[in-house]
């Protein structure tokens, strides 16, 4: 793992250990109503914590939006150029269209932000909150792997195509 | 009329016991303004700048402005960047240690708020390198306490 790369992950690690403490918690609005006061719009004050933002420069960031009963993190993958841009927009759409499988993800992106999860009290109580944690990180391990080695792919694809039409202007 | 079944007519019952951001802030007594700071920010900058930078990050850490508007906060939190940057990297620990317990949680919150910000986002690596020592010395605890701590930074 590179230099840089450990405390960016060692700070989300700690960050979401933090947030994890979530409870059940009913809408003090709607009655019978349980929904993650994350993502309610009018919500009290109260109920949200101080959100924290870690990054490692500009184009990576990780936003996490603590609540009383759910976790809203946001990820900014890495993209350096125009072809990075295109190949995690449509990874993250990929993944974001089977959110159901994923449990935790959220089918919308924050504005800002490459892909979100949304971990509410659920979660926690159905599955082990290390191991939710240890998902997080290693998403951003490996996203980041991911991306570059499409990018390599596609290049190598690319040169391949255009070698093979071109080469019928060769004599 | 737009959409008069969405309006949320809770929000403009004052009985309906809802807190705002506003509510939740806790009452200061006197505010401070940017005048008042400014010595303190010079300080800062002189403790920085002689390289006694154990000082400089106590001051730093110590009574923080609070009760000042949000411009006044974004000036003293543009020098505690400063000096956080100006530190190398070996001698991070040993400032860490000396550190009380307030001021480690007003640390984590600098830390936090500094990396929100553009200015901050282009020092990203020695900011979080002053986390994970952060970490590796206090654990989670600081950052539980972040968490609900409504004042400010």
């Amino acid at each position: 793992m590179s230099q840089s790369l450990r405390p960016y992950l060692t700070a989300v690690r700690f960050s979401l250990q933090a947030a994890l403490t979530l409870s059940n918690f009913s809408s003090q609005v709607v009655e019978r109503h349980n929904r993650p006061e994350v993502e309610v719009e009018h919500t009290s004050a109260e109920l949200l914590f101080a959100p924290m933002h870690i990054s490692r420069n500009e184009h990576e960031q990780v936003l996490i939006e603590p609540s009383v009963n759910s976790v809203r993190v946001s990820i900014k993958v890495k993209q350096a150029d125009e072809i990075e841009q295109i190949l995690v927009h449509k990874f993250t759409r990929f993944l974001e269209q089977r959110a159901e499988a994923f449990y935790v993800l959220r089918r919308v992106p924050v504005q800002g932000f490459s892909i979100s999860f949304l971990i509410t009290n659920r979660h926690t109580e159905t599955m082990s909150g290390a191991k939710l944690v240890d998902f997080i990180i290693e998403f951003m391990e490996e996203v980041d792997k991911e991306i570059s080695e499409m990018k390599l792919f596609l290049n190598a694809r690319a040169r391949f195509v255009a070698e093979a039409y071109l080469g019928e202007f060769v004599y | 009329m737009e959409d008069w079944r969405r309006i949320d007519i809770d929000a403009f019952d004052p009985d309906s016991g809802r807190l705002t951001l506003e509510d939740m802030r806790p009452p200061y007594g006197s505010h401070v303004s940017l005048q008042e700071l400014q010595p303190k920010i010079s300080q800062l900058r002189s403790a920085a700048a002689s390289g006694d930078f154990k000082t400089a990050v106590q001051i730093a850490m110590s009574d923080p402005p609070y009760s000042a508007d949000d411009a006044t906060k974004f000036q003293y939190l543009l020098a505690v960047l400063e000096v956080l940057t100006q530190v190398r990297q070996h001698d991070i620990s040993t400032i860490l240690g000396q550190l009380s317990l307030e001021q480690q949680d007003v640390l984590v919150k600098y830390l936090y708020k500094c990396m929100s910000i553009p200015e901050g986002q282009k020092q990203g690596g020695i900011l979080l390198s002053w986390f994970e020592k952060l970490t590796q010395e206090f654990g989670v605890g600081p950052i539980v306490r972040y968490l609900s701590d409504k004042n400010t930074v």
